[in-house]
């Protein structure tokens, strides 16, 4: 690893952008491709789209050999490819999405950029942690405001400001990864030790405990209000994971699972959404011309898709509710099949493998803490939304990271990857500072 | 923390394998049974919007075709020829599902085999999807003679070819314009539906092979075969002194012959004037339930004709005739069962005795193809878009009816009945032409009968090249030349017409 990295700067450089490429031209193929299984005709738009995917791309690999040229070269290739291949499934499902969706993206890596420009050293973000907080619990309660915030499709989960539409939550839950990460590296050690006795049980002191609590209930009682399970289950996820990594203490875990099972149950019994969403999960055919039909259309399509699926734009996606959206992967899973499927399953393994590397090689507890947070916000997201779709999983409404439709989710998508490619840099740096003066001991010794 | 941070690498790969397991069991082990789930229409807006294969006959005429449509789909499913195929083409329907060669080739016109789908892949650039064209057996020419000879009487022809089991015609009437169902405007296809399901004369009904009528006396032809092929009856032996009925054991209802008529003698001469007497007593006394039973069996009796179209039904030949009531040991005795008066009228075609036209002419043309009875079949050929064909009908022995000896004694039999018989209507110049009349009666007031002929035709010396049996239903009178009569002039045509060359 930091043989690699003290050496292979631009190598890695270039095999981002050899990567970049080889996506383009999926994404190409696949655009066109697309519009030939629809209509039997090559898009009309083909130029200003190569045009476009030139130029951005172009941008993304630019502004990440000048601000952070000693990255991981897989995290920007991947969140290109998911972002293109939604582009294409959105293009094929409705036009106007597309094309806000092809404006979302060219802001989505503008925000990359600015990201990487903006945050220069991860320390910065450390020092604001309690700001950041603050901002992310605001963001979290936006959509609760009278006035601004919007009900959609029965979640509270918008907020109307002016012209500008967008969903806070998905910034709300960058700012929550990286206060989670400052706080618990300030008191991991306080958190980590047993000191407090509590009955025969020895547990850290409770008021080390108490902001984390207090944050974590804080999001869970907002989502509720907000009817919002998938993002409350990812919430906590997040924060569970990022928990245990820092204390290192499997009972956290164990304390973790049982607040969880108490609040899903206590849910099922106060709210009847959930327990629509638990019997919809187990047998959807119950109401199959109502609360069951989006899922079983979703089933219905992925059966239809076969092994090898459809084709591109030869499924029958409109008959898929919401499609663009949280059941993207269904339209996947139909016009692409099983292949195409395990393809973007194995983009997101790809994805959270690059991240967790970037974990393990980070040396502060800081960035491992960040790094491990963000990368379980993209891993388990698109988890629970593609085993709800699947019906592996109760179904909880979340986007589908870089391929849904939504300007909110892909540019917040973005800014997380730029964090990530931030920390891999810095990482990649401390190594290569360390690497050698390390040399020279070993000389002055011999 | 690194030990933490591979255990949650390892816990995100468990949750992303139970995804991948999960879309296997969507996407392949359960896709089957998901696809034939009732409200997922997937499959039939699929088929509607894509053009489906043709159907054309044998020489070449388009039987069912798939149109481009203005409508809520992009095809329409039409049927060129009207009414000439509805029972065996049958009908593709947005609303009422298919049957026929629709029904049954329906992986083949829609393109949705293995084969057409590898054939599809190899081929991705080209426009029109990869489907099927199901070439017929069947040959328009013999069709139109078949309805135009029939008429609008009710009733049955089917003409096939022994040699190989291909049917050259099937015609019933009533029947109906499948364009009237198959239209993709639900309102109009369910109007039509509806009236053609009211009329008692079901128009729907392929009776070609789905409905079953008493054979009468065609059926002696199965009992003289039988006879010959056991050893007990040769063509000398039994010679039934001349009698104007047969009165059998346990019973004082006689069986008469047709008219009164007096007749007897050898078994070629109990056929030329169709003798209930003599087959009657031949049947429930010489031969007895086990050897009828296996006889007609061997025939296809009690078994579905195992024609490529859905919903055959199976003729039937009676099998419980009862407990023995006397052994038979004797020279010159007959053994004596519970029901052997029921036998008696089995074999003469009576009695619960009762076969579909289809079964009819493959026993016909058993005995023009050295006692081979070939499986029936509509389906020549699957051809690609190109033309190239791709599968080939296959064919195969349904049953081995009688010995080649047998099948040739009952042919120049049957020759002797066309030929000076009552179905002499049946003679055609320069061919060979055997027959078998059969008159089932139906009521005695007024008396009707369903008419019968079956027979079959090729050159002198040569086997068989058609098979035909005509059923006309419910005609006046009941002579035994009733069926000679009404029969046998549109068998006549249908052979005449199958005898000459398939014409485009």
């Amino acid at each position: 690893m930091t043989a690699l990295t003290a050496t292979a700067s631009p190598a890695r450089r270039n095999t981002e952008a050899g990567l970049m490429a080889l996506a383009g031209i999926v994404i190409g193929v696949a655009f066109v491709l697309s519009s030939l299984g629809r209509s039997d005709a090559v898009p009309a738009n083909l130029t200003s789209f190569v045009v476009a995917i030139l130029a951005l791309f172009t941008c993304a690999h630019i502004g990440v050999r000048k601000l952070a040229p000693r990255a991981d070269p897989l995290l920007v290739p991947l969140a290109v490819m998911l972002n293109g291949i939604g582009y294409v499934f959105i293009a094929r499902l409705n036009d106007r999405l597309a094309a806000q969706q092809a404006g979302w993206t060219a802001v989505g890596i503008f925000s990359f950029l600015v990201t990487l420009a903006v945050v220069r050293r991860v320390r910065t973000l450390e020092r604001v942690r309690y700001t950041v907080g603050l901002i992310g619990v605001l963001l979290l309660i936006m959509p609760l405001i009278p006035g601004i915030g919007v009900r959609i499709n029965g979640a509270r989960i918008w907020v109307r400001l002016g012209v500008i539409s967008f969903q806070p939550g998905e910034f709300a839950k960058i700012a929550l990864a990286v206060f989670f990460a400052a706080y618990l590296v300030e008191r991991r050690e306080l958190l980590g030790t047993a000191t407090f006795k509590f009955g025969p049980i020895m547990t850290p002191d409770p008021k080390h405990l108490l902001p984390v609590l207090v944050a974590w209930g804080f999001s869970l009682v907002v989502m509720m209000f907000q009817k919002d399970l998938g993002s409350a289950l990812l919430f906590f996820m997040l924060f569970m994971s990022v928990l245990w990594i820092a204390t290192e203490r499997a009972s956290y875990l164990a304390v973790g699972m049982g607040l969880f099972g108490g609040g899903a149950y206590l849910s099922w019994t106060l709210f009847s959404h959930v327990q629509d969403r638990v019997s919809m999960w187990l047998n959807p055919w119950q109401d199959a011309q109502g609360k069951g039909y989006q899922i079983i259309q979703s089933t219905y399509a992925f059966a239809w898709g076969g092994v090898a699926g459809t084709g591109l734009g030869q499924g029958l996606a409109n008959r898929v509710p919401i499609a663009e959206s949280d059941f993207i992967f269904a339209i996947i899973g139909e016009e692409l099949g099983l292949l195409g499927a395990t393809a973007i399953l194995v983009l997101f393994l790809l994805l959270v493998g690059s991240g967790l590397r970037i974990a393990m090689a980070a040396t502060d507890p800081f960035s491992k803490l960040l790094a491990a947070g963000l990368t379980t916000l993209i891993g388990v997201q698109s988890f629970i939304i593609m085993a709800g779709v699947t019906r592996l999983l109760p179904l909880t409404g979340l986007t589908l990271p870089f391929v849904s439709y939504g300007g909110s989710s892909l540019i917040s998508n973005w800014v997380l990857v730029a964090l990530l490619v931030r920390l891999s840099d810095e990482t990649a740096e401390a190594a290569d500072r360390n690497r050698p003066d390390d040399a020279t001991t070993v000389i002055k010794l011999s | 923390m690194n030990r933490q941070l591979r255990k949650l690498a390892v816990a995100l790969i468990a949750c992303y394998l139970a995804l991948f397991i999960k879309l296997n069991f969507m996407q392949v082990i359960d896709a089957e049974e998901l696809n034939a789930k009732p409200e997922n229409g997937r499959q039939v807006v699929r088929d509607f919007n894509r053009p489906r294969g043709d159907v054309v006959t044998a020489d070449g005429k388009l039987v069912a075709h798939s149109e481009e449509s203005d409508g809520r789909y992009k095809y329409q499913r039409t049927y060129p020829t009207d009414d000439l195929f509805a029972h065996s083409v049958g009908s593709y329907s947005l609303l009422f599902g298919s049957d026929g060669v629709e029904r049954t080739y329906n992986d083949e016109l829609s393109g949705n085999t293995t084969d057409f789908r590898v054939r599809g892949f190899l081929e991705p650039f080209r426009d029109e999807p990869n489907v099927g064209t199901v070439a017929l057996t069947m040959r328009s020419d013999v069709q139109q003679a078949a309805k135009d000879a029939l008429g609008t009487r009710p009733g049955s022809v089917v003409a096939l070819d022994p040699r190989t089991g291909a049917i050259l015609a099937m015609w019933s009437y009533p029947t109906y314009n499948p364009n009237l169902t198959s239209v993709n405007d639900a309102t109009t296809a369910r109007i039509f539906k509806e009236a053609f399901d009211a009329d008692p004369a079901k128009p729907r009904l392929a009776k070609t092979f789905r409905d079953r009528f008493f054979p009468g006396s065609t059926f002696k032809v199965v009992t003289a075969a039988t006879g010959l092929d056991s050893g007990k009856v040769t063509e000398e032996t039994p010679n039934y002194p001349a009698s104007t009925g047969y009165q059998p054991p346990l019973t004082t209802r006689r069986i008469g012959n047709f008219g009164g008529s007096s007749c007897g003698g050898a078994l070629f001469d109990l056929l030329k004037v169709s003798c209930n007497a003599g087959f009657a007593q031949m049947g429930s006394q010489l031969l007895g339930p086990d050897l009828m039973i296996e006889g007609a069996q061997k025939f296809g009796f009690n078994e579905k004709a195992p024609i490529d179209l859905p919903g055959t039904a199976a003729s039937v030949f009676p099998t419980d005739f009862g407990k023995r009531l006397r052994d038979g040991d004797n020279p010159g005795d007959a053994a004596i069962f519970e029901n052997t008066p029921g036998l008696a009228q089995a074999s003469i075609g009576q009695n619960s005795v009762s076969a579909t036209p289809l079964e009819m002419a493959l026993v016909a043309g058993a005995f023009g193809n050295g006692g081979t009875i070939m499986a029936p079949h509509v389906m020549s050929e699957i051809r690609d878009r190109k033309g190239d064909v791709v599968r080939t009908y296959e064919q195969s022995t349904w049953k081995t009816a009688v010995t080649p000896a047998t099948a040739e004694t009952m042919r120049r039999a049957m020759l002797g009945v066309a030929n000076g018989g009552t179905a002499s209507g049946l003679a055609i110049s320069g061919v060979e032409v055997g027959g078998k009349t059969g008159t089932a009666q139906l009521g005695t007031d007024p008396p009707k009968s369903h008419a019968w002929i079956i027979g079959f035709a090729g050159p002198p010396g040569q086997p068989a090249q058609v098979a035909v049996a005509v059923l006309v239903e419910g005609q006046p009178g009941a002579s035994e030349q009733t069926g000679g009569k009404v029969a046998a002039p549109i068998a006549k045509r249908v052979l005449e017409a199958a005898l000459a060359p398939a014409g485009p």
